[in-house]
């Protein structure tokens, strides 16, 4: 690759690529406003100011010019630093700050705001400017962010993102000069599904997320990296989260998967890593017709004892999964069933599903599949179809022992009727629901935001999530909680992490053979054989 | 003592003159037309090339270079646009061809359409310019039903089609890249150069954007030795006749068409009849709003574009701005200022927030509320949007800006002495 300079260290570009995109990707911080490597460049906001002190052809530009907007080209040498471009970024902000309110103190952009970071940086502390600053009302201009113009500075990029980005173009720039300002057309509220990304990419206070208003402070959060499950698209984010609360998921970059992108939908799902209520919070046991707080160890016992006493035979052992559950938890589920009551008695509903099909990429982030793990079932061939014949012909035979994990078939009450007169039904979940009610031995799992499991998605794409919160004090990630429970059935599994359990499953499954836990770090690992989805349709995106 | 070297209104100065196409056609239009349909397209930018026009919209760079650097074999048709947004300040020049002569400019127009392989023009017209729209769409409808427009103008099988194109009153979008915006239908703003037009233009493809006066030299610079005429009409670099709108305090102010080695003081002095009621001289502004001040002892100077730049001002569009010895020059640039203040489209920052800010500045000095202080910080504000803004607006608003404090800051300082 051609090499230019950036304060004399060597950078590689691609051709055709600007500075600033080099410089980013080199990890070298020029400060900017406008420029998004997802949308057009429109070079207005003029931060972005460096000193191209030779073109590459021996001689400086006359003037500064926008990092964003100017190719870099081989032997070109570029300052960042020097005094010229310190003034140069100075003035931009002096004129930006002119008549931004400076309400860092209620404003909750504060802490993650350029503006603020640059003005502290290139900032006077005292403003010239003795006229009343320009004011524009409050403005509510969509189900999930808020608009208060004052705070903007008029970047554009919210304006690109409807026009580029989701193609609704619900959102423009109004007036002009001095009056510049951004509103939704006609008044009217936004309906795209995507608008938390526009408070996302606005690097000031003007669009914020309404979910996330007066929360918690920026600067307080913790962030840990993970996967969004709310579909099986599975959208890289960051859970931020502070003293065991969650507050919001935003999207984290990842190119192969949902670019910097997510759906309102999945930043939704953070209500539920909070949720308190439904949680199963320590491992049940029925007696008569309660259920009653046990041990751990008095579960696994009780369990084992009755199994022990019935000696069930292949067919009276069923397990029930959703493709909630990760590719560990399935993997083990069926290992245990296997192992244990060579049974391969194993279903989970796979109902069709539906994938858009856009000229707009970030459309077809969204999918009626609200599963994260489908892909990964269909790879470990767990048996699942519409209808659930083979389902229903399962549970003809003497029910002896079942295994629910999560929470399948919830809206099939005949099957849990049949179900509940099995001898032994053990739920192992994190909510209570239906089938909670009917078990007879509970044992409390984990949410996905307080555990490390691997996901499949669509793309046949593994990736993991890790521990952003701390989990309910009694309860035990999914793989842990069956593993425990093979080993008090006798199997000799001895898992003391996940990571053993993934390299169990990459030397035991064709699907997942060969990989490795550590390779799925950042950007997620593609399956060794991926299986075929006949319930996927693809469809065409609303006009 | 100037006198009016007639190329370009040779036609308008003729009063028996009938603007219509039969006119024209009498008065020998549209052979120029007959006779580049007979050359190469190359070799009618080189001939252009070799005149050594410079653009007449205020930039002044060479038609001739600009049509030449037209992207070729893209694939994609060609286009010219005729910039007839004439919306700088003091000029008037484009709006008397368009009005007086349209006949003249549309056979300019389709020469550099040939020239640069457009088959579809458009001519952008200035929104509030309503006769002049007029005067146009009913030439252009005259050239169809004669047939010099269509499918086969002149017998030349080159199909030639021209749209004229009224705009919204926007100064910004005689830009031209804003100009192209506003064409396709969008918000009238400058576009991040490069791509330049030539590459990535009108909906993408390569496009021309030409001054209505300097397409409406092309049929007699193109005519027979007419190139080598109109180098004759001035020093090297400053070839041809142009459009002088003199306004102002002068006895005779209006649009006079002269050579490029004509002595400024000479046109304000002998064409312009001198300043109105035996007052002295106190200022020009030379090439429209946007160029530096000139005083009064600095008249002297050959009007065209190398000698003004040499002074650290513009020919621009060659709109004079004279002002007598009474004017209030804050009251001046406050006008100025809001103008730019008011025509800023508000996509940069230092544009957005520097017009508005200055003008503020300025009209604390008229309320008498100014200092020196002010006057320091308005020289700072003004001087911080030369060169850092996208477009060439920024640096028009801080020119006469910085121009006005430094040339004439007793003036300010008469708003706070005492």
């Amino acid at each position: 690759m051609p090499v230019f300079h950036i304060d004399g260290e060597p950078v590689e570009f691609e051709p055709g690529e600007k500075i600033l995109s080099a410089a980013l990707r080199r990890g070298k911080i020029i400060p900017h406003y406008c420029y998004h490597p997802g949308m057009s460049i429109v070079a207005t906001c003029r931060m972005c100011v460096v000193d191209v002190i030779d073109l590459g052809n021996g001689r400086p530009a006359p003037k500064l010019q926008t990092a964003c907007s100017v190719d870099a080209a081989e032997g070109m040498k570029v300052d960042t630093m020097n005094q010229k471009v310190e003034e140069g970024r100075k003035l931009v902000n002096e004129f930006l700050l002119i008549n931004h309110p400076l309400d860092c103190p209620i404003c909750d952009q504060s802490g993650e705001c350029t503006l603020q970071d640059y003005s502290f940086e290139y900032g006077s502390g005292k403003s010239e400017m003795d006229y009343s600053k320009r004011v524009y009302g409050w403005r509510d201009i969509g189900t999930f962010v808020s608009l208060e113009r004052n705070r903007c500075i008029q970047c554009s990029r919210c304006d690109r993102f409807t026009r580029e980005i989701t193609g609704t173009n619900e959102f423009g720039m109004f007036n002009r000069g001095h009056e510049l300002t951004v509103d939704t057309f006609t008044d009217r509220t936004m309906t795209n599904k995507f608008q938390g990304n526009m408070a996302d990419i606005c690097p000031v206070g003007a669009i914020t997320e309404k979910e996330f208003r007066f929360k918690r402070r920026a600067w307080k959060l913790k962030k840990n990296r993970s996967i969004c499950t709310g579909c099986s698209t599975g959208c890289n984010v960051t859970i931020e989260h502070d003293r065991n609360e969650v507050f919001r998921l935003k999207p984290h970059e990842n190119q192969n998967v949902n670019k910097w992108w997510m759906c309102d939908e999945g930043r939704l799902t953070y209500r539920i890593m909070n949720e308190r209520k439904s949680r199963i919070n320590r491992p049940l046991g029925r007696v008569g017709e309660n259920l009653e707080g046990i041990s751990w160890e008095e579960a696994y016992g009780a369990i084992a004892e009755r199994v022990r006493e019935m000696a069930p035979l292949a067919q009276n052992v069923i397990a029930l999964t959703d493709t909630h559950a990760s590719n560990e938890e399935l993997f083990l589920i069926q290992k245990l069933l296997k192992d244990g009551f060579s049974s391969d008695n194993i279903f989970c509903p796979l109902p069709n599903w539906e994938q858009i099909e856009s000229d707009f990429f970030i459309n077809t982030l969204i999918t009626t599949d609200k599963t994260p793990n489908r892909a990964g079932a269909l790879a470990l061939k767990i048996k699942g179809d519409a209808k659930n014949a083979k389902l229903k012909e399962a549970v003809k035979s003497d029910l002896k022992v079942v295994f629910v994990l999560g929470n399948p078939f919830e809206t099939e009450h005949d099957l849990q009727q049949k179900i509940k007169t099995a001898q032994l039904v053990v739920h192992i979940g994190a909510y209570h629901n239906s089938w909670s009610e009917i078990a007879d031995v509970v044992l409390p799992g984990q949410h996905y935001s307080e555990k490390i499991a691997t996901y499949t998605n669509k793309q046949h794409l593994v990736q993991a999530t890790d521990i952003a919160v701390k989990a309910l004090r009694r309860s035990r990630p999914e793989w842990q909680i069956l593993s425990e429970l093979a080993e008090a059935l006798g199997q000799n599994y001895d898992f003391t992490n996940i990571n053993q359990v993934f390299d169990s499953m990459s030397r035991e499954t064709k699907a997942f053979s060969g990989l490795n836990f550590d390779q799925i770090q950042s950007n997620g690992i593609e399956l060794a054989q991926t299986a075929k989805d006949s319930g996927k349709k693809l469809i065409k995106a609303a006009a | 003592m100037a006198e009016e070297t007639l190329v370009l209104f040779k036609n308008i100065r003729n009063p028996k003159y009938n603007k219509s196409l039969a006119g024209y056609k009498k008065a020998g239009g549209y052979k120029t037309l007959n006779k580049v349909f007979g050359m190469k397209p190359d070799e009618v930018v080189q001939e252009v090339k070799e005149s050594g026009i410079r653009g007449r919209g205020g930039a002044g760079f060479p038609t001739g270079l600009k049509w030449s650097f037209m992207a070729k074999e893209t694939g994609k048709p060609s286009y010219l646009v005729a910039n007839a947004d004439e919306s700088e300040p003091g000029t008037c020049k484009d709006r008397e061809l368009m009005l007086k002569d349209p006949h003249l400019f549309l056979e300019g127009m389709m020469i550099g359409c040939y020239a640069v392989g457009c088959h579809h023009g458009y001519i952008y017209v200035r929104g509030e310019f309503f006769p002049a729209i007029k005067t146009l769409i009913d030439a252009v409808d005259e050239l169809y039903a004669d047939g010099l427009l269509g499918p086969d103008p002149m017998g030349s099988g080159y199909q030639l089609d021209l749209t004229v194109h009224s705009g919204a009153g926007a100064y910004i979008c005689g830009e031209e890249s804003a100009l192209l915006d506003s064409l396709e239908g969008k918000r009238g703003q400058p576009r991040v150069k490069p791509p330049f037009p030539a590459v990535s233009g009108f909906n993408g493809c390569p496009t021309s954007v030409n001054n209505v006066e300097t397409l409406a030299c092309m049929p007699y610079i193109l005519s027979d030795g007419g190139v080598d005429a109109f180098k004759s009409f001035g020093p090297q670099n400053n070839t041809g006749t142009h459009l002088v709108s003199l306004s102002g305090h002068v006895n005779n102010p209006g649009v006079y068409e002269l050579r490029m080695d004509v002595n400024m003081k000479d046109i304000i002095y002998g064409i312009g009849g001198g300043i109105r009621n035996g007052k002295k001289l106190k200022g020009v502004i030379p090439g429209g709003s946007s160029s530096s001040v000139m005083t009064a002892d600095e008249v002297d100077v050959l009007y065209n574009f190398d000698e003004l730049a040499k002074i650290n001002t513009m020919l621009g569009s060659a709109a004079m701005m004279v002002f007598d010895e009474d004017t209030d020059v804050v009251q001046l640039l406050h006008r100025i200022t809001r103008f730019y203040a008011h025509e800023s489209c508000g996509q940069c920052t230092p544009c957005r927030e520097g017009t508005h800010w200055s003008r503020n500045i300025i009209r604390d000095f008229l309320n008498g509320n100014g200092s020196d202080e002010k006057l320091k910080r308005l020289d700072r504000v003004g001087g911080n949007m030369l060169g850092t803004t996208l477009c060439a607006l920024g640096d028009a608003a801080a020119l006469p800006i910085q121009s006005f404090v430094k040339k004439f800051p007793e003036d300010f300082r008469k708003y706070y002495a005492n």
